[in-house]
């Protein structure tokens, strides 16, 4: 690096030295608030929305639908594949599963 | 009214203690956050929203450092937040233009003179805002809090919850990268 660039770049970084403080615009404070108030607003709507009683009825009234059909179908289901684990079950009782070959071949005489 | 007063009647949502906080604190948030973002309205919308997440979460101000240091951490971590937005955008949009969308080409910001400068080292300070916009987010947090807000290595190390050491470190790399980027920006 010559002596010119390094000078140059001496004089970047020292651009920085003696800084004044940025200030920002003339009623921040008011703007501050009137923003906070547009977003509590914001948030009024939506709340005041959310709790109306059609609302909150057509939501209960979701919730209970979804819950009757998870209900149905897990009882349907059940029901349908209750026979197969009767007959495993009862297989299992009267120890009429084949048993594997490896267990004859391991079997001790 | 001191801090613990204050920070008393804020928890309770004094209007008049937050009128005085936001008085006494706004220059410091303004002033630190142009220097991250480089950018006036940036700056102005980002201290904005400082303040309501003080105003929110004062709650879970225990007193364990002071109010300055707990404000500039918020201000930090809002402008990095900012900064990877922007930059998230930034490449969405350039994806956007080699996808053949033109209309959402990212233009690239306007120079940046820091309102404080002083007159005669405007010129130099463009080329160094640019080049601290390219450095990494902690180098950069610790060279803006350093040259743009004059805090001492003890301030910064509280606010970064590290060592002064490891400021020093930091600054020491942050100085070595900027002198890689103006060489190659004043060449």
């Amino acid at each position: 690096m010559d002596r010119h660039s390094h000078k140059k770049i001496e004089e970047a970084l020292q651009s920085l030295d003696g800084i004044a403080k940025a200030t920002p615009r003339p009623f921040f404070f008011t703007r501050l608030e009137a923003r906070m108030q547009r977003e509590k607003s914001k948030w009024d709507i939506i709340s005041s929305f959310v709790s109306r009683p059609a609302i909150v009825f057509a939501g209960i009234c979701l919730v209970i639908i979804i819950n009757v059909a998870v209900i149905l179908s897990s009882s349907s289901f059940s029901n349908s594949s209750s026979q197969p684990n009767n007959e495993i079950s009862a297989a299992d009782e009267y120890n009429s599963v084949t048993a594997p070959m490896y267990e004859y071949v391991n079997a001790t005489p | 009214m001191n801090e613990s007063e204050l920070v008393a009647l804020l928890k309770i949502k004094d209007r008049q203690a937050f009128k005085e906080l936001v008085e006494t604190w706004q220059d410091m948030v303004y002033n630190t956050s142009i220097g991250f973002l480089q950018n006036e309205e940036d700056a102005e919308d980002i201290s904005q929203e400082v303040f309501i997440k003080v105003y929110q979460s004062i709650y879970s101000f225990k007193g364990q450092s002071k109010l300055s240091t707990w404000i500039y951490r918020i201000t930090v971590s809002k402008c990095l937040d900012h900064l990877r937005k922007k930059k998230r955008k930034k490449r969405f949009a350039f994806m956007q233009g080699l996808y053949g969308n033109g209309d959402n080409l990212a233009i690239d910001p306007p120079d940046f003179i820091h309102p404080g400068v002083k007159t005669e080292s405007k010129e130099k300070s463009i080329a160094l805002f640019k080049a601290i916009d390219k450095l990494p987010p902690n180098q950069k947090a610790a060279f803006v809090l350093n040259k743009v807000e004059e805090l001492s290595y003890r301030e910064i190390s509280e606010i970064m919850d590290s060592s002064e050491s490891a400021v020093d470190s930091l600054l020491q790399r942050a100085k070595k990268n900027l002198q890689i980027l103006l060489k190659d920006a004043l060449a």
